[in-house]
């Protein structure tokens, strides 16, 4: 028989079958669907964490001065050496123009900014705050950080005396007054606001202009350097590298004499992305048990619809059926049932996934968003009606191999 | 062409019933159908005339002897030829007509042909044709539940004809029928029977025997002579 004609009759006992088949349907249906939602819900969770830990800059370690273990020597030390070409010196602490230069040329390393702060009374009109003050170098500044503008502009080589305001220092401390190119004062000084950003409470100006402003703060001596490294998939390589380079540039010879210290971001991202995995992991658990039930069900069925349908298999066979067309048409007949009950977890679960993500994002009212966005890739659409086809394709195997072995009189004479 | 078209040796059924015992339903069955024969098959409720007629349209296999159907013993066969001698050497008409309840007339008449690969569109004419000359060309689209018995019994003949098959088995085919009907369908078998096909009919009624040249008496799983 042709595959076609086969196709034909299995759809006809699809189409005029009874109650108990659509009711496992309807059990298929409801296994896709919580599959479909619980793995989109879970990558749409994922993706949300990676881009938000990726804004926190995943990308960017920081090297301060100090160590940050302890065995090690605690702190900073300010009142360093100011010349820093007198390198191999044992009371060399702070970070210097020659760390940053060490670091310019390593492996997987992008950018590499110095950067010094420190605290300041800033002033506009008549109020008075003290803020946190960074001095950024210009030209790298815009390619690390993951601030954004709200008005105005990053700073730029010909700057000198401009700043640039985190944007809740301006709304809220100075309750939006200031202006962009409005004039304001830092210790003394008189800057010109150039750019205000989206967040944030700092005041960015300058390096050189930020350490006339700063105490404490020697000249080509940074507070801190920040690395944006190309591949964060290496990042701890990275960090393993830049340890060892400036161990050798400073002159330590032993471990426990390190007076720096390298943070790794993507190491916190990476036991992030561990409890979310386990998370789908378990709920993804819970949604192949609901789709193995489906699939019993879909066998359950199958045989009372092969023991029903015993008499026309019987006739089947008397007008000329082989044992192989009867198996075809309820293999067919099965992996339809099971195709029909994806097509329909599917529509339910988008529509389920999408609903959750509503929820999601407007009960967290945007802050945790975590479930406020979900993944719907075309992968999953494809895989689940495959998934779905396979398995009523199984669960009917058995009851079509016994029906394609029913002896023509026997089955025939079955009421 | 040989003038035997089916020749039963020494066939014997016996279904194991367990723990009592088996039951002998064909005994020492020899019988020769000659091509072209109109042979009526008769006896009584019981007697095994179904369970014989079955064995020689390969729908049971004989527990013991030979069948052959053209000089080949069928009882050797693989199951996929003997699907194949049902489906087109073979026609057979039941009592309880047998269709496909899904299925339309002209779908029922025409999956015999579909299963053996015919073309579709000469399977659907070659239906038509068949329901036409039953005198059901106006109801090719019904299902057999839109049928009467004597309807549905007239698709299930069209259906036995569809592959032109040489031997046309009917077992008690107007048993559930009245006799104006039953006698429609007797002399479209009679015609058939002119028209050259062999026909072995199973029937307990006396006035349709007449039909046949021949009379097989069966009694307890024998032939009587
Ligand atoms: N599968 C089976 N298992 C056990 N016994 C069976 C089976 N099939 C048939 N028989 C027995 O075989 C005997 C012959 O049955 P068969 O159907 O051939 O009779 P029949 O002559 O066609 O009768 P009727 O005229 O009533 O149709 C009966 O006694 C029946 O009970
Ligand atoms: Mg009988």
């Amino acid at each position: 028989m042709k595959l076609k004609k086969c196709f034909n009759l299995a759809w006809n006992i699809l189409i005029h079958s009874k109650l108990r088949s659509w009711l496992t349907i309807i059990g298929i249906i409801i296994g896709i669907a919580a599959v479909v939602s619980i793995i989109s819900i879970s990558q749409g969770a994922q993706q949300q964490l990676e881009d938000r830990l990726g804004s926190l800059g995943a990308d960017i370690l920081t090297v301060s001065p100090g160590f940050s273990k302890a065995s090690g020597p605690m702190g900073g030390f300010r009142e360093g050496p100011m010349d820093s070409d007198s390198d191999s010196s044992d009371e060399q602490k702070n970070l210097t123009v020659k760390d940053v230069l060490v670091l310019k040329n390593l492996d997987n390393v992008k950018y590499v900014m110095g950067q010094v702060s420190g605290k300041g009374e800033m002033t506009y009109l008549s109020k008075t705050a003290s803020v946190s003050v960074t001095g950024v170098d210009e030209s790298v500044w815009k390619d690390i950080t993951y601030d954004e503008l709200a008005s105005g502009r990053f700073l730029v080589q010909s700057d000198f005396f401009s700043v640039v305001l985190g944007g809740r220092l301006v709304e809220t401390t100075f309750e939006n007054k200031i202006p962009l190119n409005g004039k304001i004062t830092i210790e003394g000084k008189s800057f010109k606001v150039v750019g205000i950003l989206a967040d944030g409470n700092g005041v960015y100006m300058p390096l050189d202009i930020a350490r006339t402003v700063l105490e404490d703060v020697g000249e080509e001596e940074f507070s801190s350097i920040s690395v944006k490294i190309e591949d964060v998939e290496i990042a701890n390589e990275t960090v393993g590298l830049i340890e060892k380079k400036l161990m050798f540039s400073r002159g330590i010879l032993n471990e426990k004499n390190v007076d720096f210290s390298v943070s790794n971001p993507s190491e916190m991202q990476a036991t992030i992305q561990e409890t979310t995995q386990t998370m789908s992991l378990f709920l993804g658990a819970i949604a192949a048990i609901s789709l193995l039930v489906g699939a019993i069900g879909i066998a359950n069925t199958m045989f009372t619809s092969v023991l029903e349908k015993t008499k026309e298999i019987g006739i089947m066979k008397a007008i000329g059926a082989k044992n192989k067309d009867v198996l075809l048409i309820f293999l067919l007949n099965s992996g339809m049932i099971g195709l029909v009950g994806g097509l329909g977890g599917i529509i339910l679960g988008v529509f389920g996934s999408t609903l959750i993500g509503y929820w999601g994002s407007t009960l967290s009212g945007g802050e945790s968003r975590m479930f406020g966005s979900t993944a719907l890739t075309p992968e999953l659409l494809i895989g689940a009606l495959l998934f779905s086809l396979i398995i009523g394709m199984i669960a009917g195997a058995i009851p079509a191999y016994r029906a394609s072995k029913l002896n023509p009189v026997d089955a025939l004479r079955y009421q | 062409m040989k003038n035997d078209i089916i020749r039963i040796e020494n066939v014997w059924k016996k279904y194991d019933m367990g723990s009592v015992e088996p039951l002998v339903v064909l005994k020492e069955i020899n019988l020769t159908i000659k091509r072209g024969e109109f042979v009526a098959i008769t006896g009584p409720s019981g007697s095994g005339k179904s369970t014989m007629v079955n064995i020689v349209g390969a729908l049971d296999k004989p527990s013991w002897g030979s069948v052959y159907l053209d000089d080949e013993n069928i009882s050797k066969m693989s199951e996929s030829s003997l699907a194949f001698l049902r489906g087109k050497t073979i026609g057979f008409i039941f009592q309880q007509f047998n269709l496909l309840p899904n299925l339309s007339a002209l779908e029922n008449v025409m999956l015999p042909m579909e299963i053996i690969d015919q073309d579709e569109k000469k399977s659907r004419e070659t239906a038509e044709k068949l329901l036409t000359k039953l005198g059901l060309g106006d109801r090719i689209n019904h299902k057999p539940n839109e049928l009467s018995g004597g309807q549905q019994q007239r698709v299930a003949i069209a259906r036995s004809l569809a592959n032109d098959p040489e031997v046309i088995i009917a077992d008690e085919p107007t048993g559930n029928l009245d006799s104006k009907t039953g006698k429609f369908i007797m002399d479209f078998l009679g015609e058939l029977n002119s028209n050259g096909k062999t026909v072995i009919l199973i029937t307990h009624d006396l006035d349709l025997v007449k039909y046949a040249k021949r009379i097989v008496y069966i009694k307890d799983g024998r032939i009587e002579k």
